[in-house]
């Protein structure tokens, strides 16, 4: 007899009795399944019930991408559980992104492209105007009704500026910066300098001073207009030199006398050995966990920072005995004192953000709109100038400047009519960029300033 | 009766034929094998074959990254010509390639020959020498910033020590793309261990033939080490040829703020290409400028291959 398939009877009668034994355990196969699913049924219903609990409650869970790590995250970490608990109905999460400027705008990218943007995303500044530009970014325009009538009249004229493109509010910013000129007093007394200088002419000469040069060796250094960055653009307000357009609208730096001013002011400092002072940079930065600068390292004389060098860097690097031998003066530049650039640590909601409306909330919050007495205690420790001027005016605030006297210059400055940001253009990192490589250019005389003008210009508008 | 097995000939099983059970059998391995080698399939079409596809594509248009991309033709390619910085950092790339990969070749080579020496200790010299190919390239560029700084390194201390004066470095234009090749003659653990591998294979009795003959040692290097090294010599210079094409993670690194620094004299292509996708969201014109690399990488490479035919000796082909 041919079975088909070739199963022999024994075979059949083990499979017969398999079977038998095998619908046993289908049953209970069966059962195990219904079970499983009443289980899971049971869990899920748990969950949505929990799911239905939290969207009863109408809370909207917020994303919010910073950069930061050290103390800054930890102060960051202390505004998002304030807020946490006192907007019951939004739960922010921070994540850290840590990260150069240009992987985290990869990142941010990344994310809009795929439909999952972070709902804030703390940006560095140069990146504003592209993103804008590009259609990156929701407008924040929109929301500033209601509650928020008032809130661009509430923040600095500066930090509009700075996050306005074409009329739209783009940006935010949690702190401004603000630039001054730091003075280490015991070099300033080693050098015979008696005062703070008060004019341009004053500091160069003073600065020219304090430079120490030993068998070749840079041991000390004045001003120079390119230390840990800050080279053309943070300089620039101090000479009427960031907004440089032509009729077209169009980046135009060769023909404006702010710019040709800094320009040459910065070649003067050609004489002094460029090689030298980026390396001597490198090697103080490279301790205290970058927290070191060559002001820090008592190796400066005059440097242009924020308040946050007083603030945080000295304390933070142990401040080789600077704690209370410092002192600051709004940079005397061309144009009237007090200035300085307008410029800080911007909050954007990305497209695509599921929550604009409550990220704006939450980002108008950290500037500090209707939140002036908790920021007002936040920003010192950070050594930050807020997004508006009423903060300023909060009794942590106060006390902060009345112990500190040096912090004097730096408010003032905020409301001079000098005081500028740069417009908001879909090239300002290239303009940016550009800025940085010729000043590094006329300071190693690879370019004279007219070329290094024509050089951001060509950049700037590619 | 007597039961019929499972082990009946194919065609009364199937009822098919023994030819067609076979086609049957092929696919199926054919399947089977297809199955296994899938995920890398897989990976080669998403990660290699699409993203060359696009970046043609995207070469061709005005794309940011994130909004729709619009065809504009050959101007970003037009645009090329006409960015001096491409023109720079094309040129700073070719200067570091045409330094480091000779130098890299008769150094890794020459390291290899001394340590395929029969010296006492040469495990030790081995592993002393391939070590610093093992440290993470990052890490690499921190110490050799730290050591080379003008300022506080090392070696300008030594150097000032034995009255030279150091040069600048990194820090200085002149100095600063010397001091990336000098960078790269640091890793060279990789290559050397290939060409030593290589070293290891040559047939001892050719030696002893040119040895019957007097021959030097130069006329053995020259005569019979080299030409039977020549495939390895082909293989490891087109693997640093594409690591100095693509120089990038050292100079990022190494530059931090001051990209391309000092002035522009160590802007690589792929740093630019880089900047100009990620932090201009030029992606179009980044494309561009990638499928160009590939165009000039792919035109060396096939040169290479062209010319190896009259200096790589393979002893398999003369067999």
């Amino acid at each position: 007899m041919n079975h088909r398939g070739g199963e022999a009877p024994d075979a059949v009668e083990r499979s017969n009795g398999a079977r038998s034994h095998g619908t046993k355990w289908l049953k209970r196969r069966r059962l195990a399944k219904v079970t499983t699913a009443i289980a899971t049924a049971a869990v899920v219903s748990a969950v949505g019930m929990g799911s239905a609990t939290v969207a009863n409650a109408s809370v909207v869970n917020l994303t919010w991408w910073t950069m930061w790590s050290g103390s800054t995250l930890q102060l960051l970490n202390q505004m998002t559980t304030q807020f946490n608990k006192t907007h019951p109905g939004i739960h922010v999460t921070e994540a850290n992104i840590p990260s150069v400027a240009t992987t985290s705008t990869a990142k941010l990218l990344s994310s809009i492209a795929a439909g999952d943007p972070p709902d804030i995303f703390t940006e560095w500044w140069p990146e504003i105007g592209e993103f804008a530009a590009d259609g990156d970014l929701d407008s924040l325009t929109p929301f500033l009704t209601g509650q928020y009538r008032g809130f661009e009249k509430w923040e600095y004229p500066v930090a509009v500026q700075g996050g306005t493109y074409q009329n739209q509010l783009y940006a935010v910013p949690m702190g401004l910066n603000s630039w001054a000129v730091y003075y280490n007093k015991s070099i300033m007394a080693k050098a015979g300098i008696t005062s703070p200088p008060k004019t341009l002419a004053e500091l160069d000469a003073d600065s020219a001073k304090e430079w120490v040069i030993t068998n070749g060796k840079l041991q000390q250094l004045g001003i120079y207009p390119d230390t840990a960055g800050n080279g053309f653009l943070f300089y620039g307000s101090f000479f009427n030199a960031l907004n440089c357009f032509n009729s077209a609208g169009k980046y135009d730096f060769e023909s404006c006398k702010g710019a040709e001013s800094l320009m040459n002011w910065i070649a003067s400092f050609d004489k002094y050995p460029y090689a030298q002072v980026q390396a001597l940079q490198t090697a103080v930065g490279s301790v205290a966990g970058g927290q070191t600068d060559m002001f820090t390292a008592g190796k400066q004389g005059f440097f242009l920072s924020g308040p946050w060098e007083g603030a945080q860097n000295i304390p933070q690097s142990g401040g080789k005995g600077l704690q209370g031998a410092f002192g600051v003066i709004p940079f005397p530049g061309t144009v009237g004192v007090p200035s300085t650039i307008g410029q800080g640590n911007f909050n954007i909601v990305p497209k695509g953000s599921a929550h604009p409306a409550q990220a704006f909330e939450f980002i108008s919050w950290l500037a500090g709109y209707q939140n002036e007495a908790f920021m007002g205690s936040i920003d010192p420790k950070g050594g930050w100038v807020p997004g508006g001027p009423s903060v300023t005016k909060q009794p942590a605030y106060q006390a902060w400047l009345k112990a500190n006297p040096w912090l004097d210059p730096f408010l003032p400055q905020m409301t001079s009519p000098y005081t500028q940001a740069p417009d908001l253009t879909p090239t300002q990192a290239q303009l940016f960029n550009a800025m940085n490589t010729a000043t590094a250019n006329v300071l190693q005389k690879i370019q004279t300033p007219a070329q290094a003008l024509k050089y951001i210009d060509q950049q700037g508008n590619s | 009766m007597q039961a019929t097995t499972s082990l009946a000939s194919p065609s009364t099983v199937a009822g098919t034929s023994p030819r067609a059970l076979s086609r049957r059998l092929r696919r199926r391995r054919t399947r089977l094998g297809l199955l296994f080698v899938a995920p890398w399939i897989i990976g080669f079409l998403a990660f290699f074959v699409y993203p060359f596809f696009a970046t043609l594509y995207y070469s061709f248009t005005d794309f940011n990254g994130v909004q729709q991309a619009h065809l504009i033709g050959f101007t970003n390619y037009v645009n090329l010509f006409h960015d001096p910085l491409f023109k720079t950092s094309l040129f700073n790339t070719f200067y570091y390639t045409a330094c480091e990969l000779p130098l890299s070749t008769v150094v890794a080579l020459g390291l290899a020959l001394l340590l395929n020496m029969d010296v006492k200790g040469r495990a030790i010299y081995r592993t002393i020498f391939y070590i610093p190919s093992i440290v993470p390239a990052v890490a690499s560029c921190l110490i050799f910033v730290w050591i080379f700084n003008p300022a506080s390194g090392i070696v300008n201390d030594i150097l000032t020590g034995a009255h030279i004066p150091g040069p600048n470095w990194f820090f200085s234009i002149a100095w600063s793309k010397p001091s990336f090749i000098l960078l790269g003659l640091w890793g060279l653990g990789q290559p050397m261990v290939i060409y030593l591998a290589g070293l290891q294979s040559v047939p001892h009795e050719m030696y002893e033939v040119v040895n019957l003959d007097g021959a030097k040692s130069w006329q053995r290097l020259w005569y019979v080490t080299l030409p039977m090294l020549t495939p390895v010599i082909l293989f490891n210079v087109i693997l640093q040829l594409v690591l100095c094409v693509a120089y990038f993670t050292q100079a990022q690194v190494i530059e931090n703020a001051d990209v391309g620094g000092p002035g522009t004299s160590t802007w690589f292509y792929v740093q630019y290409l880089y900047e100009q996708a990620f932090e201009y969201l030029k992606f179009g014109y980044s494309s561009a400028m990638a499928f160009f690399l590939f165009v000039i990488s792919a035109l060396i490479m096939v040169i290479l291959f062209k010319t190896s035919s009259r200096w790589v000796y393979y002893a398999s082909e003369q067999q």
